[in-house]
């Protein structure tokens, strides 16, 4: 009975894990438009001798920033140029998409745990 | 009145065995995305039981003397067989695990459906009376 609960605080642990990712998806997709904007990169690790999961480090991708060109933007430089963001709207959606799908595949597992666990517990009941 | 028991004893190993499988598949579907992670998996039940599981009920499945009866030796991990590891070194597939859970699922049903069973015949199960 002790997996049960291990293994519904790992299936948990999950999810919050792929929520988070997803919440700096939409940070980044918020901020397609915003000049000298970097992506957020989320790293996942596993925790010391633990099955549980967790997000760890949030970087900053460090590609080129698309150049805008815009000359009426104050920020635009001689040319007309200025640094937009680097994030790639496809690239986001692509995540967000696989963050939705591992996020479900988690719940599934919590589910599936917890009707285990219930249906040993009809069995001392009835 | 002992082969009601092993009857018992062995269901009961056998939902304990789809619990520790659950956990495992739990655990490598939480680390779907983690660098590095091995997907990992233990025995089938079958496979547990002939190598002598760990409890008294495995000597119902020993055909030979000299087998070791590992009563204190834990459920050995190993490495799942997986295609390609994705590109950050992680072998885990989502879509076998859920193919996993669902066989988990439905052993876990049959291991308590036996063991209802058993009551029942017993006579401790009944309906309304």
């Amino acid at each position: 009975m002790m997996e049960f609960s291990e293994a519904m605080r790992v299936a948990s642990s999950g999810m919050k894990a792929q929520a988070n990712r997803l919440r700096h998806v939409s940070e980044n997709i918020a901020n397609v438009d915003t000049p000298g904007y970097r992506r957020k990169l989320v790293s996942f690790e596993q925790a010391m001798n633990d099955p549980l999961v967790r997000t760890g480090d949030v970087s900053l991708d460090q590609s080129e920033l698309t150049r805008v060109y815009d000359p009426a933007n104050p920020l635009a430089d001689g040319n007309g140029f200025y640094d937009g963001s680097n994030v790639n709207l496809l690239l986001e959606v692509a995540d967000a998409r696989e963050a939705s799908r591992s996020y479900e595949a988690n719940l599934k597992m919590f589910d599936q745990v917890r009707q285990m666990s219930s249906a040993l517990m009809d069995l001392l009941r009835s | 009145m002992s082969e009601p028991l092993a009857v018992f004893e062995l269901a009961g190993r056998m939902a304990a065995h789809a619990g520790q499988r659950q956990a495992l598949v739990a655990a490598n579907v939480a680390n779907a995305d983690t660098p590095g992670y091995v997907a990992r998996q233990i025995a089938s039940f079958t496979d547990h039981m002939e190598a002598g599981g760990n409890s008294p009920a495995a000597t119902l499945k020993r055909t030979r003397a000299n087998h070791v009866h590992s009563s204190d030796l834990p459920t050995r991990m190993m490495v799942a067989e997986t295609g390609e590891p994705a590109p950050n070194g992680n072998t885990v597939s989502v879509e076998d695990q859920m193919l996993a859970a669902v066989d988990i699922g439905r052993e876990h049903n049959r291991a308590l459906a036996i063991y209802r069973h058993g009551l029942t015949i017993l006579g401790y199960v009944g309906g309304k009376r």
